[in-house]
């Protein structure tokens, strides 16, 4: 397989990027949405902990994903795409790639203006602080990084249905380009092709 | 006290009797507005400060005489704030003031000593979360038509429970929380 991307399919620095990147943010989405019914106590700290370092992670990879994204390309849209869908699946695209760059950077501040205890990255290291202690900047950042989540998350619903849409019913290459080649059936080939 | 000023030595023994007693010339204060109590803490390292805008002082001090002052300060602990709400309301659980139990604290004191510094010293006792504690309050007074006293006291939170059982790692949070006062005085 490729590491670069190709005009047919997506190379497998790209994949590991998208794939890896999708699961750590379902994983910090759950996190971000039940940590805060836990008793607010030392012993539970280490979960916020664990999404915020995981949430700074994800920063670091989408920097590293548009990087490579400018150096390799992207495949073009598969054949027959109307200009309509092609258009609208760039822009949400771009979106989700400026929205998975403001969440962390959003929750990163909302940290920094809480001021309530030093950030250390997964333990191992002090993250510094956005911002000095201010509570209508903690105020405001937490209600972006929450109204920000649900535009991400009704973003992402309607960029997988897209997806699984190709698949199953257009049954051409746009998700399984996106996968290592055998893991799901390469649709039929149409009369197009 | 009934005296009758009608003769000279009347009146010079009226006088005498009034010297004598002068720590019952102490003025008595209340609380101005512009007062602060004010305390700071850290976690994890890192410094925090809050306020009680809800406290009140009463004091009855004469400079000259020290030993015959006293101080009564109630708190009311529901009124901390720290600039951050979620810390605020984790103040008043039950881990730490207890609000729900003991709305008040109290401080006081009766008798101070001078210091070499020329600041004060009050051996006072804080009524905290149900616990009495001795609680040394060290202060200057600045005299004016509203005298200003300036405190500084530690309190260790352990001793009245505050911040115990998942909080209680003094690694975390310090034993040791700093209290600053200042407070603007009118006389009664």
């Amino acid at each position: 397989m490729s590491l670069k991307n190709t005009a047919e399919r997506w190379g497998s620095v790209s994949q590991l990027l998208h794939w890896t990147i999708a699961v750590l943010i379902i994983l910090i989405g759950v996190v971000g949405l039940v940590m805060g019914e836990l008793p607010r106590t030392p012993k539970y700290f280490w979960v916020y902990t664990a999404h915020k370092s995981l949430g700074l992670t994800v920063l670091a990879l989408v920097l590293v994903r548009i990087a490579w994204r400018l150096y390799a390309g992207a495949p073009v849209p598969v054949p027959g795409t109307p200009r309509w869908q092609a258009l609208l699946a760039s822009l949400t695209h771009a979106v989700i790639y400026l929205l998975i760059l403001a969440m962390p950077l959003s929750g990163w501040l909302y940290d920094s203006a809480s001021g309530l205890r030093p950030f250390r990255w997964f333990g191992l290291f002090q993250v510094p602080k956005l911002a000095a202690p201010d509570e209508a900047l903690a105020a405001t950042s937490h209600g972006a990084h929450e109204l920000l989540f649900w535009v991400l998350l009704a973003l992402v619903a309607g960029h997988a249905g897209a997806a699984l849409y190709h698949h199953f019913v257009q049954r051409d290459a746009t998700l399984a380009r996106m996968l290592p080649r055998g893991w799901i059936p390469a649709p039929p080939a149409k009369d197009s092709e | 006290m009934n005296i009758k000023l009608t003769t000279p030595a009347a009146v010079a023994a009226a006088l005498a009797t009034l010297l004598a007693a002068t720590p019952a010339l102490a003025a008595d204060y209340a609380q101005a507005a512009g007062s602060t109590l004010a305390f700071a803490s850290r976690y994890d390292g890192e410094l925090f400060t809050g306020r009680f805008p809800d406290f009140d002082t009463r004091i009855s001090f004469d400079p000259a005489h020290p030993e015959a002052g006293r101080l009564e300060v109630t708190i009311g602990l529901a009124s901390a704030v720290t600039g951050n709400a979620d810390r605020d309301s984790t103040l008043r659980t039950a881990d730490f003031f207890n609000v729900a139990q003991f709305a008040q604290a109290r401080y006081t004191a009766s008798g101070f000593r001078k210091l070499a510094d020329g600041q004060y010293a009050a051996d006072g006792t804080l009524e905290l979360r149900g616990v009495r504690k001795p609680v040394t309050l060290t202060f200057t007074w600045t005299e004016g038509t509203q005298p200003v006293l300036s405190g500084k006291a530690v309190v260790k939170r352990l001793e009245f429970g505050v911040g115990g059982g998942d909080w209680a790692d003094t690694d975390t949070i310090p034993d040791a929380v700093n209290i600053s006062t200042r407070v603007v005085l009118k006389p009664l």
